[in-house]
């Protein structure tokens, strides 16, 4: 896979690597019972949240099929850190890749995340030539939802109580959207078409 | 959980029970056919793979421990010919999830059969193993099967497009799925026909 230079420079934010003066911002958001159900590893205390920030110190690159990489969401003006976001490449034969992200909380509802994910998506397509990319939220995540939607990602599945998380049936979303269908949004803008939801 | 069903599962037309080996020959007729094997993940088998695949499936007629299957071959009971099999796999203990699957030999199409099966291993998973929710799964191209699943009461969860590569291509994926609560439902006549006024969105298509 070929280099890409880091931070990430977009209108608002810098997405870099994970430093480990993060520690005090990522525990605030990372052990949320909405935050912690798509991290990589659960995540119950202080102590998960310093495992949490060791593994993804190292996620800095994609190399392998398995590889993820992360990155802190930083709000330029104040070098604040709002969240994470990260790419997995899944699949080396289908080319397939998943997006994750979490944001603090308190910072929601200015469109960091949208940013960032986009910013993601970019070099997903661009940098490492993936064919699709992936992303999965909780079914009650509203704001997950949309945004994902709003980004062109297309609802592919809607899964209902097809397992159990903390004790209660699970409910998933999971949006995609291929190679062709991102370029094409970046410059043709289509007119609304009434999609047939999935579920 | 331990679920070992009694042998042979009758409906109307069809009796469902476990595969021996002399039916080798029956399963051989239609699994190595080019228009069966388009839609599952194996080649055309052999006529040895075909035994293996048999001699496989003697034995997977219980549930015991999560991810064991249950694999049955489906005679008409008219003329005691197999026309075809039905499997139904444990997924997960925790959720109570299966999934189901089925594979007809295609001189047996389009009467109903298929269904008459999949509504008898329905039953079984919801009464008798106490299932939460079974899932099915088929290649997006396989018109019949989605409508099948659509016919059961099945919603479609998920429609996965180019997620992998499947013999050189892109694989598109159908997931349909159905809650114990939603096949209860389905067989209380009155609203079974509120069903039929109202079909589900699907059948609309």
């Amino acid at each position: 896979m070929t280099s890409f230079s880091l931070p990430i420079d977009t209108p608002r934010l810098l997405l870099r690597s994970f430093q480990p003066d993060d520690y005090d911002a990522l525990c605030v958001y990372q052990p949320l019972r909405e935050v912690q159900r798509y991290l990589e590893i659960p995540i119950r205390d202080k102590a998960d949240v310093l495992t949490s920030l060791n593994l993804m110190r190292r996620q800095v690159s994609l190399q392998r099929p398995g590889d993820t990489l992360t990155l802190a969401i930083v709000r330029k003006h104040d070098k604040r850190l709002l969240g994470q976001v990260s790419l997995r490449w899944a699949d080396a034969t289908a080319s397939q890749g998943e997006i994750r992200f979490a944001l603090d909380p308190r910072h929601s509802g200015n469109g960091y995340a949208s940013e960032a994910v986009r910013a993601v998506l970019d070099l997903a397509f661009d940098q490492f030539k993936i064919h699709r990319v992936s992303a999965r939220c909780d079914g009650r995540n509203h704001r997950s939802a949309k945004l994902l939607q709003k980004l062109g990602m297309r609802l592919e599945a809607h899964y209902r109580e097809h397992a159990l998380f903390q004790g209660e049936w699970d409910e998933e979303l999971h949006f995609a959207i291929l190679d062709r269908e991102w370029r094409r949004s970046s410059k043709v803008r289509d007119l609304p078409v009434n999609t047939p939801r999935v579920a | 959980m331990t679920v070992h069903p009694d042998y042979p599962i009758l409906t109307e037309r069809l009796a469902l029970r476990p595969f021996s080996r002399g039916d080798v020959d029956a399963v051989y007729a239609y699994r190595s056919r080019e228009d069966v094997a388009r839609y599952l993940f194996d080649p055309p088998l052999s006529r040895e793979e075909c035994a293996e695949a048999v001699q496989q499936r003697i034995g997977q007629i219980a549930f015991e421990l999560e991810g064991d299957k249950i694999v049955l071959a489906v005679d008409l009971r008219e003329s005691g010919a197999l026309i075809g099999e039905m499997s139904l796999i444990w997924r997960s203990a925790e959720a109570r999830q299966a999934e189901i699957g089925w594979i007809f030999h295609p001189d047996h199409h389009r009467r109903g059969y298929a269904r008459e099966a999949a509504s008898a291993l329905l039953d079984l998973a919801f009464d008798k193993a106490g299932i939460h929710r079974v899932m099915a799964r088929c290649d997006a191209h396989n018109i019949a099967s989605a409508r099948l699943m659509e016919r059961l009461g099945m919603r479609r969860e998920a429609y996965f497009r180019q997620h992998a590569v499947v013999k050189g291509k892109w694989d598109e994926e159908l997931i349909y799925a159905i809650l114990a609560s939603e096949w209860q439902r389905q067989r209380e006549p009155a609203l079974d026909a509120n069903l039929r006024r109202f079909p589900p969105l699907g059948e609309a298509r």
